[in-house]
């Protein structure tokens, strides 16, 4: 569906892509994770023909768009017509409203009238800009702008979905609203493919994640293995309670009194069992547990190291 | 192609830059009309309406609406690259010389538009200064009109190329605003003080051998000042010695046949221009 081998890209200093392999399968939701700066957008506007790497290749939908810093660009457009593309920090046309935007997109698309007015009808009330629909783009909000900006990438009823940091600049309700349309995305047998550099935007929705640091793909896995991986390299920070005082000389773990009967525990993997054993060893009880997970900023400074 | 055609005529019908530029311009054009009449219009016969009408459409719609076809050239990709918009437009099927290709066909088209609204207003006051509305005067209107939309044409590409260059649209648009200034004011100056002292060397020189002079430094000297080249073209459309009561007019199309160097170098150096704006914007990062 996706597929990206040795991808290179230099901007005059930078090595902003430093070999960068991917490989993104149909019907996946593929989570594409990575601090500020690591090349998520520059991967993704490679994908698009929208900048030129240097060196490696590039295929959509099983045809090769690019090779050696060369797009053939009959293929590539091919390509687009089956792709949905939402930019990171970009606006649309000010001087359109919302109906105008998605009609002149679905024009590029050439996508017949009756369609295409039933389609921009139904896109705006999938993103809520119903209401709104005959305001001009320029007095939007940022949160309604990339609302738009998820309605022109569905226009074309995509079969795959690139989109760059989608979830910032929408609100809570915002968010839970363009999961489900993810959601139902999948339900539908589409492919896609997000970046973001916030872990709680790609729970849930996720069952890939890859993780890019530096222009290299350092990990890819389900969310799952992901977070527990995270874990085990950040380290696990346990909080617990008991009903009284414990005993923790002699274990293996670094145990930090933090008041009455209330204590830290830092350990190397998920302990939780283990300290259950040995708090009901000396007969006590834990009244409360808690797990602190580490953030994502410091376990891609982990993984840089 | 005719996407992006729709797209920019659309937006470009939309900035201010276009209304501002044509308001003072076409504003300016009242009271030259007034002055004119009063210091003597009965006296004006119709070749001197004429003559004048060309010549002054030149130099108006060529310095303000030249002054606006560098600006529109000079924001069309950077600004666009900012935005994002054109991130959007190229992630749809589109190839990317088509995208640009409607552009720059959208933008020769309002520029046309411009010049028709220049040449329209100006016709009318010749014809309240009393000239017939004749066939001749239709035509050769028309044909300065294609003129002058080969040098605005020729300023859009050496837009595009600094648009393509400086990336950031206000920068792009300063630089663009000092080129006009070098282009209209300051070289043609130059040149014009070059050919007053090239002048001096022959003291017994005429006038119509001045004419040719400056005709000749025009040519080599300022060949890249696209509003010059159709000066020295414009400048045969009649014979004058500067009073519009005694002035044989030759028309346009004499002109146009009298100066093919000039008409080549306009045309020449378009299609250089647009050459390279469009092969870097073939092959530039859109972000
Ligand atoms: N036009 C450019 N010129 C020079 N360097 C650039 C340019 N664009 C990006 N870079 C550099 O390339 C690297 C990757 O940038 P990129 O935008 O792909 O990161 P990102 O993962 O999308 O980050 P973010 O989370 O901040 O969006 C960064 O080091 C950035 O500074
Ligand atoms: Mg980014």
């Amino acid at each position: 569906m996706l597929k990206v081998e040795n991808l290179v890209k230099v901007y005059k200093d930078v090595r902003a892509l430093d070999g960068l392999n991917l490989d993104v399968k149909q019907g996946q939701v593929y989570g594409f994770l990575g601090p500020n700066g690591a090349g998520k957008s520059t991967t993704i506007l490679s994908l698009l023909g929208l900048i030129f790497p240097q060196e490696g290749s590039i295929s959509l939908f099983g045809e090769e768009v690019f090779r050696d810093g060369k797009y053939d660009e009959g293929k590539l457009v091919k390509a687009k017509a089956r792709i949905g593309y939402m930019p990171e920090h970009a606006t649309l046309w000010d001087f359109l409203t919302p109906v105008q935007t998605l009609d002149i997109i679905a024009d590029a698309f050439k996508i017949p009238k009756a369609e295409k007015e039933k389609r921009i009808g139904e896109l705006l009330d999938l993103v809520g800009l119903k209401e709104v629909r005959n305001r001009k783009v320029g007095k939007f909000s940022k949160g309604m702008r990339q609302r738009l900006l998820l309605a022109q990438a569905l226009i074309n009823d995509p079969e795959l979905l690139i989109l760059d940091e989608p979830m910032t600049g929408l609100d809570p309700k915002g968010i839970a609203e363009f999961k489900d349309i993810i959601r139902e995305q999948k339900k539908a047998g589409k492919t896609v493919f997000f970046s973001s550099h916030i872990l709680a935007h790609v729970e849930e929705v996720c069952d890939t994640v890859g993780v890019i640091v530096k222009g290299k793909l350092r990990l890819e896995d389900s969310i799952e293995n992901i977070k527990r991986e995270f874990l085990r390299k950040a380290g696990y920070t346990i909080i617990i309670e008991t009903n009284r005082p414990v005993d923790f000389s002699g274990v293996e773990w670094s145990v930090t009194p933090l008041g009455e009967n209330k204590y830290r525990v830092l350990a190397e993997g998920d302990v939780r069992e283990e300290i259950h054993d040995f708090v009901a060893n000396q007969g006590a009880k834990i009244l409360t547990m808690q797990v602190k997970e580490p953030s994502l900023e410091e376990i891609f400074l982990k993984m840089v190291k | 192609m005719l996407w992006g055609f729709q797209l920019e005529f659309r937006q470009s019908l939309r900035t201010k830059k276009l209304w501002v530029i044509l308001g003072i311009m076409v504003l300016l054009y009242i009271p030259v009309f007034y002055i004119i009449k009063s210091i003597g219009g009965s006296e004006i016969t119709v070749e001197g309406a004429m003559a004048f009408l060309i010549q002054f459409v030149t130099g108006m719609a060529g310095f303000f609406i030249g002054i606006l076809a560098l600006l529109m050239g000079a924001t069309a990709i950077n600004s666009e690259i900012e935005k994002g918009t054109l991130r959007v437009a190229m992630s749809k099927p589109l190839k990317r010389v088509g995208y640009i290709g409607g552009k720059f066909l959208a933008h020769s088209v309002v520029l046309f538009l411009a010049l028709l609204l220049s040449t329209v207003v100006g016709t009318l006051g010749v014809v309240w200064l009393g000239a017939p509305l004749t066939a001749v005067l239709v035509r050769d209107v028309l044909l300065l009109n294609m003129l002058l939309l080969l040098a605005m044409v020729q300023l859009v590409a050496l837009g595009y190329i600094i648009s393509t260059l400086v990336k950031s649209s206000s920068s792009a648009l300063g630089l663009a605003l000092v080129l006009a200034f070098v282009l209209f004011l300051i070289m043609p100056n130059v040149v014009g003080y070059l050919t007053f002292k090239a002048s001096m060397n022959n003291p017994n020189m005429g006038h119509d051998e001045y004419i040719e002079l400056q005709k000749e430094y025009t040519t080599k000297y300022l060949f890249y000042v696209p509003t010059s080249q159709v000066g020295v073209i414009t400048g045969d459309v009649s014979n004058t010695d500067g009073d519009l009561a005694n002035v044989t007019y030759n028309g346009m199309p004499y002109a146009i046949k009298k100066n093919p160097a000039n008409l080549g170098i306009l045309i020449g150096l378009t299609l250089v221009y647009l050459g390279i704006g469009f092969y870097r914007f073939l092959r530039m990062d859109l972000r």
